[in-house]
């Protein structure tokens, strides 16, 4: 009792008993069930719950949706591929280093295109997606072009390398883990408060000396840097790269994962990601029409669940209970 | 504390405020009244930063801040409620007084996304300061409340609590009591004459006579954007050229 009022009483407390508790399930998983090809699908769960909660945050708390998550998952899978295949730092320090150009790349973005609003945001950020695509594929002396970058070295420093799946899954959560227990934090932190308050009414927030504009460029920061760190890990991962990694497909993929989870939830996020590893796994592989399919989906759910489809199935599910009690 | 010089605000060809001088002295209560389109809103905005004056100046303690933008006239001193209380509506009211105070708070991004105790410290004394203010206003009970569920005449409580968290030296109230009844509007009342308790200067627009009359330190009377009159309620109450303003504005009505 004491300890549970303990915890209650402070958000990050809360966040921490819940990530861990989370955490220690995930860590567990091998042990009961094994080593199995299912590991292989876990580890793209973990990578791609990344660039999904980055824009969780910025839609939850901001409002806003970004079609820019693919072009930094890409900029920051060949950012640390460049840096650890050609210039041989260790993929460590080199995933660390591709965040600064991550960062960098989206503080100048967002000065110019967060002066805009909802929509306008999207089909900004989606200009600037065709631009990475386009030097992606044209900068061959650097990105490989087309062909794409082979060889990538394993994830690891000072010569101790992951080598299995198994690793990899050992690595890897924990990383999703932390950065989600990090967004779980700052969303119900004081800079989450003034996020939630900017997208009220900004100018009120400004009346009160706040000055929104830093908060919504930082956001937006944080919110590419999850994408760049997806990327970084991709790469040492898969070992190759291509300008399909992080293309615009990929980046309504991961609004089609907030689509599926709830535009505002962090958690949700990472339901969206396991539903669509789901069905790319199962239902719509290498299908011909599943750009389609994937489209009616996503302009079906935001008609009938504007917020989302899972927190729309549960408010269905409550005002059918209280529906039926009434 | 506040002077206002000369100040001039035109859209396009149109004079919404000309010429206007006046000042406000500390831990005063003005109020600024004249009938509708004498631009009293718009001085209210052209001092919070809202809107840039075309001409003239803003002297806050001796500095000025006109044409400065919005959070640096806040982060100054000046606080304000609106017409229409702006609360955010999803937040609760803790957490709308605690907006209020939030620029005296430390913690970045990276130090809350850590979670360091530092950060928490600092969200403790913020919870602190702004609960202080939610007593004053009288609304500690009902704190964990959403601002949205409150009828409008408790919002205004919530923007007085939020407005006092930020510290100000200097508060703009855009007709608090619109919409009141005779009662709240009596509360109303208190609720002014406590802020200029703790030394808070207080400007204010409204249309009850009565009210202002009982209340203001100071009256000021704006028409057709120009300045018409200032003195004490008493000496309004019997100017001629304002009571004639008033009767005009009456007649069109």
């Amino acid at each position: 009792m004491s300890i549970l009022t303990f915890i209650k009483q402070d958000a990050v407390h809360l966040n921490t008993a819940r990530v861990a508790l989370f955490l220690t399930a995930i860590l567990l998983v091998p042990v009961v069930f094994g080593i199995g090809y299912y590991l292989n699908m876990m580890i793209f769960i973990a990578i791609l719950s990344l660039p999904a909660m980055g824009l969780s945050l910025l839609s939850g708390l901001s409002g806003q949706l970004a079609i820019s998550h693919g072009a930094f998952f890409a900029i920051g899978a060949y950012a640390s591929a460049i840096l650890s295949t050609n210039i041989g730092i260790n993929p460590v320090l080199s995933t660390l280093l591709a965040q600064m150009i991550v960062a960098l790349v989206a503080a100048a973005i967002g000065a110019v295109v967060l002066r805009l609003r909802s929509h306008y945001l999207a089909i900004a950020t989606l200009s600037f997606a065709i631009i990475v695509e386009l030097v992606i594929k044209e900068w061959s002396g650097l990105t490989g072009g087309m062909q794409g970058m082979l060889n990538i070295p394993a994830m690891g420093a000072l010569g101790r390398e992951a080598t299995s799946d198994i690793q990899y899954y050992y690595i890897y959560w924990p990383i999703t883990a932390l950065l989600l227990l990090f967004a779980l934090n700052l969303s119900s932190s004081r800079i989450g408060r003034a996020l939630r308050a900017i997208r009220e009414g900004e100018p009120i927030v400004d009346s009160l000396g706040i000055q929104a504009a830093e908060y919504k460029i930082g956001i937006y920061i944080i919110s590419s840097v999850f994408a760049g760190v997806g990327g970084a890990l991709y790469a040492h991962f898969v070992g190759f790269v291509t300008p399909a990694t992080g293309s615009i497909m990929f980046a309504i993929e991961i609004i089609m994962v907030l689509a599926l989870g709830g535009f505002d939830r962090l958690w949700g996020a990472l339901v969206g990601v396991v539903l669509i590893t789901l069905l790319n796994e199962y239902a719509l592989g290498f299908a011909d029409y599943k750009k389609i399919i994937l489209g009616v989906t996503l302009i079906a759910v935001m008609l009938v669940f504007p917020r989302g489809l899972l927190p729309g199935l549960i408010d269905l599910a409550r005002s059918n209970k209280y529906g039926r009690t009434a | 504390m506040l002077r206002v010089s000369a100040l001039e605000k035109r859209f396009g060809g149109l004079a919404a405020l000309n010429d206007v001088s006046f000042s406000v002295a500390p831990g005063q209560i003005k109020s600024v009244i004249g009938p509708n389109g004498a631009g009293k809103t718009t001085l209210f905005n052209l001092i919070a930063g809202t809107l840039s004056p075309s001409a003239g100046d803003i002297h806050l303690d001796g500095v000025s801040i006109a044409g400065l933008p919005a959070a640096a006239i806040g982060a100054a001193g000046v606080a304000r409620t609106f017409q229409q209380p702006r609360v955010f509506a999803s937040l609760s009211i803790l957490e709308n007084a605690m907006l209020g105070g939030h620029r005296f708070h430390k913690g970045g991004f990276l130090a809350c996304g850590l979670g360091l105790r530092h950060t928490r410290r600092e969200e403790e004394k913020l919870r602190a300061r702004a609960e202080k203010w939610l007593d004053f206003a009288g609304i500690q009970s009902i704190k964990h409340r959403n601002a949205s569920e409150l009828p409008l005449g408790q919002q205004r409580y919530v923007e007085i609590a939020r407005a006092m968290a930020t510290g100000a030296k200097l508060i703009l109230m855009d007709e608090p009591a619109a919409g009141l009844d005779e009662t709240e509007t009596k509360e109303l009342g208190e609720m002014v004459r406590a802020i200029r308790g703790t030394g808070t200067t207080v400007l204010i627009i409204d249309h009850h006579m009565d009210f202002i009359m009982s209340l203001a330190d100071e009256v000021l009377v704006l028409n057709f954007g120009q300045w018409l009159a200032e003195g004490t309620p008493s000496q309004i109450q019997n100017s001629e050229i304002v009571i004639e303003a008033y009767l005009g504005s009456d007649d069109d009505a």
